[in-house]
């Protein structure tokens, strides 16, 4: 065969392959306003950089072979923002994006280049689950599990997923051992689909209530960002890319702050109330302290009463744990707990530095805490947080009680505390400790009450604290930014160049 | 119609609605006392006060109705 007719035979093929599962699946998708894996790819990757891996894979069964473009799951490289990633791009009009034998191969493949060599792995998620029949039988369990390491995450390099339409199988556990997930409204997350689901229980179940964005924002935690469209999906998966380093073992990404990028850093006196049984929004007071614009919060919907969130510090990325008592009162549940565990895990294994800003009246205590190993949860906390090798500093606002003011960075658990000079460190409230400690209640001997409410608030104060050297330094709220950005330079060391040694890097990725 | 979930165990410390009462979306219409913090419950979205389920005083549980917010 002549070279003119490789060629002509070599486009036709290329042609097939890209026309995806034909054209009326992808005009249907076209008609609901979805994108289609290709068009996402295009919006995520920087023109002209995606490099294909398996364009000509298709299934190992000979009888769909020909159906089978790319064999579902589109495979490569690109760049985003300039940045080298991997990628899998799962198309739902080849067989349901389904797993299989080849697309297998290509995922690994994936993931071992990436890994490799140190680039952020990217899912964007769509798809049924196994493939059948081919996952039926003796025969099936001969491709299933044939890697040990499919499901081993060390956190080499950030992995992120995108949920952007049904995620059965390989786009949900990938999710679920991704460090960032985004959902858009209208994708489902499960292990199964609301029609296996309600045939198996023999109940009705309905998809979105099994796997919709309010099951996963408010009640397991596992999405991190909410969307409305698949176009805001792939911003926020850039956005979030840019404040982490491609791999382990490179500092988080300095990005030169803009001119304007100095908050209304005295703002913080109006958002912070003096009376500290007083709720506010914590999410005002980071923005009186960070960089303007420049946060990202995560599981915004999720254990309320810690907040986490993705800022910049004169440019350069920190993770913001922050306590918020607009909800619960700032008491912390294990909703919150298993939040704040992973956002640890999350900023050591990137070299992240963390910033704990507190105001916390203790562990939301009760039944239900119990129920769900409260106690489990906040040890497992501490010993998260004795792991993290990357620089801490924690700001103590107001109030900080009980084990707690440990959990939040208190004591040796930073590399330095700061308070303020509403700082309050009882054990406890101090009305509740003259109750508890003295026999004592307001009711009975208001004077005794206010004299013991009195003396233990005054055990209790920053300036205490500052004369055991137990605070490093009493600092002005309004400073709270300036003293960070000083801090956070020395700890990142004489070359700048802060890498950690993510000891929590192989932590398990759901808590 | 909205229920109005109190999101954790303690007692009503002030009911600032009654009803009847236009409310707007996040508008305050309770306050609990637990932990020693002032909750504030808010309305889940605008409507009018179709119900309360909740009396000064007495002890909340996480989860329980304590009003229902009518279109």
């Amino acid at each position: 065969m002549p070279y003119e007719e490789i060629l002509v035979d070599y486009d036709e093929r290329k042609t097939r392959a890209l026309a995806m599962g034909g054209e009326a699946k992808l005009e249907k998708r076209r008609s609901q306003g979805v994108l289609n894996a290709r068009e996402r790819l295009d919006i995520l990757l920087d023109p002209g950089t995606f490099e294909e891996s398996g364009l000509f894979a298709v299934s190992h069964r000979k009888e769909v072979a020909d159906k089978t473009p790319a064999d579902g799951k589109i495979a490569g490289y690109g760049k985003v923002r300039a940045r080298k990633v991997a990628v899998v791009a799962n198309d739902f009009t080849v067989m349901g994006a389904s797993s299989s034998v080849v697309n297998g191969k290509k995922i690994r493949h994936m993931r071992e280049v990436a890994t490799k060599n140190g680039l952020p792995l990217i899912f964007l998620g769509e798809s049924t689950g196994a493939r059948m029949p081919d996952r039926m039988g003796a025969e099936g369990r001969a491709i299933l599990g044939q890697d040990p390491y499919e499901y081993r995450r060390l956190r080499e390099t950030p992995w992120v997923s995108a949920l952007l339409g049904a995620c059965y199988g390989s786009s949900t556990w990938y999710a679920c051992l991704s460090d960032f997930v985004v959902m858009r409204k209208g994708a489902t997350m499960a292990v199964a689909s609301g029609r296996v689901t309600s045939k198996a229980i023999r109940q009705e179940v309905d998809s979105e209530e099994l796997g919709g964005w309010q099951m996963h924002t408010q009640y397991t935690g596992l999405v991190d960002a909410l969307v409305d469209s698949d176009e805001e999906a792939i911003e926020t998966v850039k956005k979030w890319l840019s404040y982490f380093p491609s791999n382990q073992n490179e500092p988080a990404p300095h990005q030169p702050p803009a001119a304007d990028s100095v908050p209304d850093t005295g703002a913080i006196l109006d958002y912070v109330p003096i009376d500290s049984n007083k709720v506010y929004d914590v999410r005002k007071a980071i923005n009186c302290v960070v960089d303007r614009d420049s946060t990202m919060e995560l599981k915004a919907r999720f254990g309320r009463s810690i907040c986490t969130m993705m800022a910049r510090l004169d440019g350069h990325p920190v993770g913001i744990l922050a306590s918020n008592p607009m909800f619960k009162g700032g008491a912390i549940d294990v909703d919150a707990c298993n939040k704040a565990i992973s956002f640890l895990v999350l900023c050591d294994s990137f070299n992240i530095p963390l910033v704990f800003l507190v105001d916390q009246p203790g562990f939301l205590i009760g039944i239900e805490g119990e129920r769900r190993a409260a106690p489990g949860r906040i040890m497992n906390w501490m010993n998260a947080i004795s792991l993290v090798t990357v620089p801490k500093i924690s700001v103590i606002m107001r109030k900080s009680y009980g084990q707690a003011y440990l959990n939040m960075g208190g004591g040796r658990n930073s590399d330095e505390v700061l308070c303020w000079p509403t700082a309050d460190l009882g054990f406890m409230a101090p009305g509740v400790g003259a109750n508890v400690l003295f026999g004592v209640n307001e009711q009975d001997d208001p004077v005794r009450y206010r004299e013991l409410v009195a003396q233990l608030s005054k055990d209790t104060s920053a300036w205490g604290l500052a004369a055991l050297y137990e605070t490093h330094a009493v600092i002005d709220p309004r400073d709270t930014r300036a003293h960070l950005i000083r801090l956070l330079d020395i700890h990142r060391g004489a070359q700048g160049r802060r890498i950690g040694q993510h000891l929590l890097s192989s932590w398990p990725t759901t808590y | 119609m909205a229920n109005v979930i109190s999101e954790v165990s303690g007692s009503v410390w002030k009911v600032l609605v009654a009803v009847g009462d236009a409310v707007e979306e996040d508008q305050e219409i309770a306050i609990l006392e637990s932990m020693k913090m002032e909750i504030p419950v808010l309305a889940p979205c605008a409507g009018t006060i179709a119900e309360l389920r909740m009396e000064v005083g007495a002890p909340v549980g996480e989860g329980d109705v304590i009003a229902v917010v009518g279109q």
